[in-house]
C-alpha cells in the first residue's frame, strides 16, 4: 500500500515527479513517479549512505545495465536511470502483478500448467540474460513479478550485493538462501548453471509451496543446498523428472535454459488461461488501484524546514542497517533521516484540543497529522500482514516480515526488534505481559519423536525484546506447525491451539489439533479439548479471534466449510458451554479483537447484535432500533456499544437494551469505513473515513477534527493516551482524548 | 485503434494527441468498431494536459442533439449504487458537448465477448445480471429511468460492471419521435414502446437488461429461446416480452440471478450481487486484457501543446 512522500523526498527523477512512496527498505526506497505526459512508472532509488560507498553506486548501475539486457519482455522495462546523482535512481515501468512469493501466499501453491507456463517464459529471461553474458545470481520468488501476460524478473544488483555481504556473515540473521546454488553456497563462482539451479528451486516453491531446502538458519541451510536431497513433496510426479536434474549439485550437469523450456512448455493457450482466478484477480486490482493514487507529501516538521537538506543517513549505525536489512524494516515516514530515525511532531496542531462546545462545521477543515510515523515494510514490495498491533505495557509490538519490533507509542522510538518471529497468529498480551511460541530450529519431521523438538511457551522481555527460556514445554506436539496459535492471555493463563503429526507448510488432515490452557506460572497444561482436523492443503488458522472475559473464553471459530462459528468454553475446564453460527460475515474481516463487557459479546459486521456471554442467547439486534441498517466491527465502554453505520457514521446504543442512543450529527460519516472498529477514547470516537481519522465528539456527536491517514486498522493505546494506525506500510500515533 | 491493444494505444497516442476535447487530450478509443455493435456516444480514453487525470470522456455522436446529452449527463451525475458511472466533469455552457469520468479499467461488453473469443459463461451472465438489477433497482428507487441500458453501455471492470449510457435513449430522440433505427441504438435492446417514441419507464429498462444478458449469454440480442442457457431461459424471455406488464420486476430479477447467494446478511443492504462477482467471475482472458489496458494507458505519454510555461525555479 502506497505512503505519502516524506518532506525531504526528491521532487524529480529526470522527467518523472515522484507520486508516493511503494516502499522503503534497508537498500533504498521505490516510487511511483509521473512524466509531464502522465506516464506512471517506479522509480527505484539507493540511499545515499550506500551510493558513497563506490562498490554500491557500481552495482546499482550494473543493475540498471541488467534491466536493460533483459528487455521489456521479460523484465520491467527500463526508462530511464541516472547512477551518478547524489541519490542514484532507476526509472522502470511499473509492472501490474505481485512479486511470486506473495502470489503462492495468496493463491496457494500454483496448478502444473501455470509453473510450466511460468518456468518456460522464465527460461526466456534468463537465455535472453546469458546470451549477453550476464548472471542474475539472485532469481528468487520475490524477484519475479506475476503479470497477467506472464513473469517478468526484477532485481539484480542490490539484492546480489547484499547476498554476497551475508555470505560473509554467517550465523547472523540474513535474507533467506534458499534458492542459492550450491557453489554459490560454497563461496565458487555461480555462472549460468547457478541460474538454472536457482529458477528449478523457485519452480518448486511455485508448485509445492515450499522450497526444495527448506528454510531456518542460514547454516544449516547453505549446508543442505550443498549436501542435501532436494525436498520435491507437491511436486507431481510429470515435474520431478524435468526439475529433479536442474537441481543436480554439479553445475555441468545441469540442462540449459533452452533444454529446461523444453521439456517445460506445452505450447497451449495463453498464460492466462493456466494462472488461478484468485492470482489473476489480485493483478487486477493492482491493475485498478494504481488509478486511484494522487500525490501526497506530508509537510516538514516545524524545526527542519524543508529547504534545509537533512542527511545525516551516513551516520546510520552499522547495527542497524543489518537490522534493516533482515526483515523488519523502520523508518520514519517524516524525518528522512535513514531507516531508524524518528519524529515526533510538536506544534504542529496534532495536539491541540478540539474547541469546546458544538462545532457548527459538520466537516472538520484542517487535517492534522500524526503525533508520529513510522514506516514499516519487509521488502520494497511487501506489505504488513492484515494483523493489528498489540498494545503491552507503554509499547505497541508488531509482527513485520520476519521480526517483531517494539515501539514506544508515546513516542514512536523504537525501542527493539527481534529476528525470527514470522507468525503474528503465535503471540499474545494480557496487556502487560507478551507470551509468544518459539519455533524451534531443526527438521520438522522429528517433532515429538525422540531429539525431535517440543512446543515452547515463552514470554518475551518488554525491555529487551528477546524471548525468555521457555515457561512450558510440551514434547507430545509438532512444535515446527505454522499453524500452531497463541490465542490470547489472560489471569496468569495462556491458551493455544496446537497440532501433532507431520509437518507441512499448510495443514494436513493426518495432523490432530487441540486447544489447551496453560498456567504461565507452572507450566502446567490445565486442560487439552480436541478441535477438528483442517483438510489437506488448508491454510485457514481454527481461531480468527479470542478473549478472556470473567470464566468464558469465546472465540470465533472458522470451520472447514469456510463459516464462522462463536464458540464459548469454561476457561477452568475447556468444556463448551455455547456455540452458534456467525452468519453471513467474511473470516478476514472479522478477524479483529471481540468487543465484550462484563456482560455481552457484540458481533456486527452487518446487523449489529448482543449475545449474552453466559448462554450465547440474542439479548439484542440492532434491526429492533435501526431496521434495514448495516454496520462496521462494535466497540463497548462504559455501557456503550459504538459502530459505524453504513452510508451514515457512527452511532451509538446502550449495550444492555440495544436503544440507540444517539448517532452522528451532518452527513460526514458517509463515506465511513465499515472494516475498523471505532477507537474510543474518554471524549472522542475515532473512526476512519476516506483517507482521514475523525474524531467525534461523544457529548455533540458531531466530528471535531479530523488526522490524515491511509491507515486502515486502529487500535487504542490507553496507557500512552494514543491510537495507533497501521497501514499497508506505516505505523502511526493520533491522540486518543 | 481502440483500448484493448495495448501497442496500439501506445503507437498511435501519437497521432491522437492532436485531438483534444475540453481540457483533455485523447489517447485512443474505448470501443472497437469489429463487433458491430451500435454504441450511443463516442467513448475516449483521455488525459488531463498536466498528465494528472485520465479519464473516460463521452461525447455525443454526430447528428445527436447536444444539449440532450448534456442534460443527461447532468443528470447521471446523481446515479448511486456500485456499479453506476456517473459523470463527474462536464462541458461548459457554450463549450462542445462532452462529459467524463475518471479512469478505471474496463472493457465493453461487446469487447470482452470478442476477447472472449464467444459468448460469456453463464456464471458471468448471472453475476452481470445480479450486479446491473441491483443497479437499475437502485436508479429506480431514485425515481430516474435508465433508458440506455445496451450491451455497449455495460463497461466490464475486474470488480463488476459499469453501467454507463444512462439516458442514451432519451438523447437520441424525444419522448414522441419514433425511434427506431436510430444511430447508436442497438435496436434489440430498444424496448418495443420506446422504439414507438413512448416515455422511458422502468419496465423498459427490464427489457433492454434482458436484451443486454441475451447478448452476453449468446452474442446477440434477439436470440431464440433455445440458445439461451437453461437457467436464464425463462427469465430473459419474460424480460424480453413485448408487453411491458408481462415483464418481471427488477427486484425479482435479483432474486432470480442471486439465487445462489448462500450469505444473506439479513439487513438487506449489503450488495448482494457481490458474492457472485468473486474472483474467477470474470474469464481470465478477459480479466487479462483489463490489465493490459491498464498497463498500456500506464505507458502512455500524451503529448502536451507546443509551448508549455515551465517555471524556471520552484519554490518549496
Amino acid at each position: 500500500m502506497p505512503t505519502p512522500l516524506t518532506h525531504d523526498d526528491p521532487y524529480e527523477f529526470g522527467s518523472y515527479r515522484p507520486i508516493v512512496r511503494l516502499g522503503s527498505g534497508g537498500m533504498g526506497t521505490v516510487y511511483l513517479a509521473r512524466s509531464a505526459g502522465g506516464r506512471t512508472v517506479a522509480v527505484k532509488t539507493m540511499h545515499a549512505s550506500l551510493a558513497a560507498d563506490p562498490g554500491s553506486r557500481t552495482r546499482f548501475r550494473l543493475e540498471a545495465d541488467a534491466a536493460r539486457v533483459i528487455g521489456k519482455r521479460h523484465g520491467a522495462e527500463v526508462l530511464d536511470a541516472d547512477t551518478q546523482a547524489d541519490v542514484p535512481w532507476i526509472a522502470t515501468e511499473y509492472v501490474l502483478g505481485p512479486p511470486l512469493d506473495e502470489a503462492v501466499r495468496l493463491a496457494g501453491p500454483l496448478p502444473e500448467a501455470s509453473v510450466r507456463a511460468l518456468g518456460a517464459a522464465l527460461c526466456g529471461a534468463l537465455g535472453q540474460l546469458h546470451s549477453s553474458d550476464v548472471v542474475h545470481r539472485d532469481l528468487k520468488p520475490s524477484n519475479i513479478l506475476v503479470t497477467a501476460y506472464g513473469p517478468k524478473v526484477i532485481d539484480f544488483g542490490i539484492a546480489r550485493a547484499i547476498g554476497d555481504e551475508h555470505l560473509t556473515r554467517i550465523g547472523a540473521a540474513v535474507g533467506t538462501p534458499a534458492f542459492m546454488s550450491p557453489e554459490q553456497a560454497g563461496g565458487e563462482e555461480h555462472t549460468s548453471a547457478g541460474d538454472v539451479f536457482a529458477l528449478a528451486g523457485v519452480l518448486v516453491f511455485a508448485v509445492g509451496g515450499h522450497a526444495p531446502f527448506g528454510h531456518g538458519q542460514t547454516a544449516d541451510l547453505l549446508y543442505r543446498v550443498r549436501y542435501g536431497d532436494p525436498d520435491l513433496r507437491g511436486v507431481p510426479a510429470s515435474l520431478v523428472p524435468i526439475l529433479g536434474p536442474c537441481l543436480d549439485k554439479n553445475p555441468f550437469r545441469r540442462p540449459t535454459t533452452a533444454q529446461l523450456a523444453a521439456q517445460l512448455h506445452d505450447g497451449t493457450g495463453e498464460f492466462a488461461d493456466h494462472v488461478p482466478a484468485v492470482l489473476l484477480a489480485d493483478i487486477a486490482r493492482r491493475s485498478a488501484e494504481v488509478w486511484l493514487t494522487t500525490p501526497e507529501r506530508l509537510s516538514a516538521p516545524p524545526d527542519q524546514p524543508a529547504e534545509t537538506p537533512t542527511a545525516p543517513i551516513a551516520r546510520i549505525p552499522r547495527r542497524r542497517m543489518l537490522l534493516a536489512a533482515s526483515g523488519l524494516v523502520l523508518g520514519t515516514a517524516a524525518a528522512g533521516a535513514g531507516a531508524w530515525a524518528w519524529n515526533r511532531e510538536s506544534g504542529s496542531g496534532s495536539q491541540v484540543s478540539p474547541a469546546v462546545g458544538p462545532s457548527n462545521s459538520q466537516v472538520p477543515k484542517k487535517q492534522l497529522d500524526s503525533i508520529w510515523q513510522l514506516q514499516v515494510a519487509d521488502s520494497p514490495w511487501g506489505t504488513v500482514p492484515a494483523v493489528l498491533p498489540l498494545a503491552v505495557g507503554g509499547l505497541v509490538t508488531l509482527v513485520a516480515g520476519q521480526g517483531l519490533g517494539g515501539i514506544d507509542a508515546a513516542s514512536g522510538r523504537i525501542a527493539w526488534t527481534s529476528d525470527l518471529m514470522e507468525s503474528h497468529w503465535q503471540i499474545a498480551t494480557d496487556g502487560e505481559q507478551l507470551v509468544r511460541m518459539v519455533e524451534p530450529e531443526g527438521s520438522q519431521q522429528n517433532a515429538g519423536k525422540p531429539g525431535g523438538f517440543p512446543l515452547d511457551l515463552v514470554s518475551v522481555s518488554l525491555v529487551s525484546g528477546k524471548a525468555a527460556e521457555p515457561f512450558a514445554q510440551f514434547t507430545d506436539f509438532n512444535g515446527g506447525i505454522s499453524y500452531n496459535q497463541v490465542l490470547c492471555t489472560a489471569d496468569g493463563v495462556v491458551y493455544a491451539v496446537a497440532g501433532r503429526g507431520k509437518y507441512d507448510t499448510y495443514f494436513l488432515a493426518s495432523q490432530s489439533w487441540s486447544l489447551f490452557a496453560v498456567d504461565i506460572s507452572t507450566g502446567k497444561r490445565l486442560w487439552t479439548k480436541p478441535l477438528p482436523a483442517r483438510p489437506d492443503k488448508s491454510e485457514r488458522l481454527h481461531f480468527l479471534s479470542a478473549r478472556v472475559v470473567g470464566d468464558i473464553l469465546v472465540g470465533l471459530q472458522e470451520t472447514n466449510a469456510g463459516k464462522v462459528r462463536i464458540v464459548a468454553r469454561d476457561t477452568r475446564t475447556g468444556t463448551v458451554r455455547w456455540d452458534r453460527p456467525f452468519d453471513g460475515v467474511v473470516p478476514d474481516r472479522v478477524q479483529r479483537p471481540l468487543a465484550t463487557d462484563s456482560r455481552n459479546l457484540y458481533v456486527g459486521s452487518g446487523r449489529l447484535r448482543a449475545l449474552r456471554l453466559s448462554d450465547g442467547t440474542q439479548v439484542w439486534d440492532s434491526t429492533t432500533a435501526r431496521p434495514g441498517r448495516t454496520y462496521g466491527l462494535p466497540a463497548v465502554k462504559d455501557g456503550v456499544v459504538y459502530a459505524v453505520e453504513k452510508g451514515h457514521g457512527l452511532v451509538a446504543f446502550d449495550s444492555d437494551s440495544g436503544r440507540a442512543l444517539w448517532e452522528e450529527q451532518g452527513n460526514g460519516g458517509a463515506k465511513a469505513d465499515l472494516n475498523a472498529a471505532p477507537v474510543i477514547g474518554t471524549d472522542y470516537a475515532y473512526s476512519k473515513r476516506s483517507s482521514a481519522l475523525w474524531a467525534v465528539d461523544l457529548a455533540y456527536h458531531t466530528p471535531a477534527d479530523s488526522y490524515k491517514t491511509t491507515g486502515d486498522r486502529f487500535v487504542a493505546h490507553e496507557k500512552a493516551k494514543v491510537t495507533i494506525a497501521l497501514g499497508g506500510h506505516f505505523l502511526a500515533a493520533f491522540p486518543l482524548g | 485503434m481502440h483500448a484493448t491493444g495495448a501497442a496500439n494505444g501506445r503507437a498511435q497516442s501519437g497521432a491522437a494527441a492532436s485531438r483534444r476535447i475540453g481540457p483533455y487530450v485523447l489517447i485512443t478509443a474505448l470501443d472497437t468498431p469489429h463487433t458491430h455493435i451500435p454504441v450511443p456516444e463516442r467513448r475516449y480514453i483521455a488525459r488531463s494536459e498536466d498528465g494528472e487525470h485520465t479519464v473516460l470522456l463521452s461525447v455525443p455522436l454526430r447528428g445527436t442533439a447536444p444539449h440532450r446529452f448534456m442534460a443527461e449527463a447532468s443528470a447521471s451525475r446523481y446515479l448511486l449504487g456500485p456499479f453506476a458511472a456517473p459523470a463527474v466533469a462536464c462541458a461548459a455552457p457554450g463549450e462542445a458537448a462532452w462529459h467524463a469520468r475518471p479512469y478505471q479499467p474496463a472493457l465493453p461488453l461487446p469487447t470482452a465477448l470478442a476477447v472472449n473469443g464467444g459468448p460469456l459463461s453463464e456464471r458471468t451472465v448471472c453475476a452481470l445480471g445480479a450486479a446491473l438489477a441491483e443497479t437499475l433497482a437502485v436508479v429506480h428507487a431514485q425515481g430516474l429511468v435508465f433508458a440506455g441500458v445496451s450491451p455497449a453501455a455495460v463497461l466490464l471492470t475486474a470488480d463488476g460492471p459499469r453501467l454507463s449510457c444512462f439516458g442514451a435513449v432519451r438523447t437520441a430522440a424525444p419522448d414522441g419521435t419514433p425511434r427506431s433505427g436510430l444511430p447508436g441504438l442497438e435496436p434489440g435492446s430498444l424496448p418495443p414502446e420506446q422504439a414507438a417514441g413512448g416515455h422511458p419507464r422502468p419496465l423498459g429498462d427490464v427489457y433492454a437488461l434482458g436484451a443486454t444478458l441475451a447478448y452476453a449469454a449468446t452474442g446477440h440480442t434477439t436470440p431464440e429461446s433455445e440458445e439461451l442457457p437453461s437457467g436464464i431461459r425463462v427469465v430473459v424471455g419474460r424480460c424480453l416480452s413485448r408487453d411491458p406488464a408481462n415483464r418481471p420486476q427488477v427486484a425479482e430479477l435479483l432474486n432470480t440471478f442471486a439465487a445462489d447467494d448462500q450469505e444473506p446478511t439479513g439487513s438487506g443492504s449489503e450488495a448482494r450481487s457481490a458474492a457472485l462477482l468473486r474472483p474467477g467471475w470474470l474469464p481470465n482472458r478477459v480479466i487479462a486484457a483489463i490489465a493490459h489496458q491498464s498497463a498500456a494507458l500506464l505507458a502512455t505519454d500524451i503529448q502536451r501543446s507546443a509551448v508549455t510555461p515551465t517555471p524556471a525555479f520552484r519554490q518549496n
